[in-house]
């Protein structure tokens, strides 16, 4: 698999992860698969590679 | 006798789900369930229900005759789930014994995949899969009952057979992918760098959408079939009617007429196309390897249309456990074994284990005549199918459909520094969460056999022929003997 990275849901605050090259630090909403919001990655509380 | 005259007379029919679960009904009612209260698929009660069969060590089919459709509402047609998680019921969608379904089954299917059977086409006004046909605004898909699987599950995800056509050769292609449910008449797919993804790339390459249609209910052998590993190129629907026996019939699509047909016979079909260029978040995913695939881009289908018999049934595997697991591994062993005995005749049985999701690892026994031999096995069967990540080659003593064994024979007859072999940088799969790249793993190859060139010491065993003299019951009686209890991990089947 390729490198991932964890990502915390700014509105419900779990942690899903995605796939590093394809999504980290580009400028694409990530869906929280809990909630369902979509969110810059930049509103995460947390993330971590 | 009967179950032969009976699995003759659904032969001369052709297969639909229904001739499948009628079959198995009347033959083995004990490998269905029907489950008649209300249960909420897109909620993850229909694979709450199968984790817990699952705990129970229980894998019958389980016929979901009540489910609620992505709305909360009744759905108008029923789900069926876990067709495929034993061996037996996959041999009796071929037709064979479900006695003889270790090495024989996966013989015989490879036998079948050598021996294509042309598809033919049907009117649609013949076709039972038109018998509801919805298009452009009439399709909502969350009229249905898609399941949603896994906690980290973005949606619910169809998760059975988009099938494309090439381009150029003009070859159908089938595969078991990925679709995530993204609105009414949108799908998002997963594709890995293998035949459809071939596909679409050169549609895409042309600016061009790829036509789609996903199957998602249909006989098993059709199921089955999808999974062959022929080469590329080679036409999947007379492939899969090698594996069924007969003719897959065919009927014209809504969305493209006869410039793309689709089989006559499923219980429902998902017409649409995938759009060029476009990329969209899709997963995580509960994948087969147990673990979450990562959010990614990935294309997405506009729906066009979608065609259903009047008593449809909706079809899902249980991706990440055995339902998902049998059928991935069994259709690769027989090619497997084939490919070894062109080198190594003494080739005595292949097994893809559970514990390797019947992908990653792959068991081979073989009665070795030379040193050098199970290497040499190892590296056909590496080349025979790229799935296969950790072989173990073992003596014919050693059952290869009993993990125990294997990992005895590891355990007594490996010295890591001279029996392990390791091939780096070789395609992989992109699902591995051990891969640190999308594409790229190191293989394993395990010599677990004895020498030959030097002398090896005796497994212990109690004498053959007390064993056959002295009977059980004799001494312990029977009603005693059934209620002594059975540890699970004496006699772990893989």
């Amino acid at each position: 698999m390729a490198r991932i990275f964890w990502v915390t849901c700014p509105k419900c605050n779990k942690r899903f992860y995605c796939h590093s090259e394809e999504l980290l630090h580009k400028k694409i909403d990530l869906l929280c698969p809990y909630c369902g919001i979509y969110f810059p990655q930049e509103q995460s509380p947390k993330i971590q590679e | 006798m009967q179950t032969i005259a009976k699995m003759e007379q659904v032969q001369a029919k052709a297969f639909s789900l229904r001739s499948y679960l009628e079959t198995l009904e009347s033959l083995y009612p004990e490998e269905i369930v029907r489950v008649s209260k209300t249960v909420r698929p897109a909620e993850y009660e229909v694979t709450a229900i199968l984790k817990h069969l699952e705990d129970r060590s229980r894998f019958p089919v389980v016929f979901f005759e009540n489910p609620l459709n992505l709305k909360g509402k009744p759905s108008p047609v029923p789900l069926v789930s876990n067709l495929y998680a034993t061996r037996e019921r996959c041999a009796l969608a071929l037709g064979t014994d479900p006695a003889d379904c270790q090495l024989g089954l996966s013989l015989e299917y490879a036998r079948r995949v050598e021996e294509p059977v042309p598809p033919v086409a049907i009117q649609r006004s013949e076709a039972p899969v038109k018998e509801v046909v919805k298009t452009g605004d009439e399709v909502d898909l969350a009229e249905y009952p898609i399941v949603r699987h896994h906690e980290m599950d973005p949606a619910p995800y169809v998760n059975m057979t988009p099938v494309m056509k090439d381009p150029d050769g003009g070859f159908y292609n089938s595969a078991f992918l990925r679709n995530m449910y993204k609105g009414p008449r949108k799908l998002g797919i997963h594709m890995s760098p293998r035949h459809n993804w071939q596909i679409h790339r050169k549609y895409e390459e042309r600016g061009r959408p790829t036509p789609t249609a996903i199957i998602v209910s249909h006989h098993p052998a059709f199921y089955l079939g999808c999974l062959n590993v022929a080469p590329f190129g080679l036409d999947d629907y007379a492939v899969i009617g090698g594996i069924m026996g007969q003719p897959l019939r065919l009927t014209p699509s809504e969305t493209l007429g006869e410039e793309f047909l689709v089989p006559a016979d499923a219980d429902f079909i998902i017409e649409g196309f995938v759009v060029p260029k476009a990329r969209e978040v899709e997963a995580p995913f509960g994948e087969f390897t147990g673990y979450y695939g990562p959010q990614r881009l990935r294309p997405v289908i506009e729906v066009t249309a979608v065609t259903h018999r009047k008593d449809a049934i909706f079809q899902h595997t249980f991706v990440g456990h055995r339902d998902n697991w049998v059928m991935g591994g069994l259709p690769k062993e027989g090619a497997v074994y084939n490919v070894i005995r062109g080198v190594i005749p003494t080739v005595k049985s292949v097994h893809f284990a559970l514990s390797g999701s019947c992908r990653f690892n792959c068991y081979i026994s073989i009665d070795k005549k030379v040193e050098g031999e199970p290497k040499q096995a190892a590296l056909a069967a590496l080349g025979a199918v790229d799935f296969i990540k950790n072989v173990i080659v073992v003596d014919s003593d050693i059952n290869v459909y009993n993990e125990q064994e294997v990992m005895f024979a590891v355990a007594t007859r490996v010295q890591a520094d001279r029996d392990i072999e390791f091939i780096k940088n070789v395609k992989g799969n992109t699902l591995d969460p051990s891969q640190l790249d999308d594409i790229t793993t190191t293989k394993m190859l395990v010599d677990a056999t004895r020498p030959v060139n030097r002398a090896f010491p005796e497994r212990v065993r109690v004498p053959q022929e007390v064993l056959d003299r002295l009977r059980l019951e004799d001494y312990i009686p029977a009603k005693k003997l059934e209620k002594l209890p059975v540890f699970s991990d004496s006699v772990r089947s893989v």
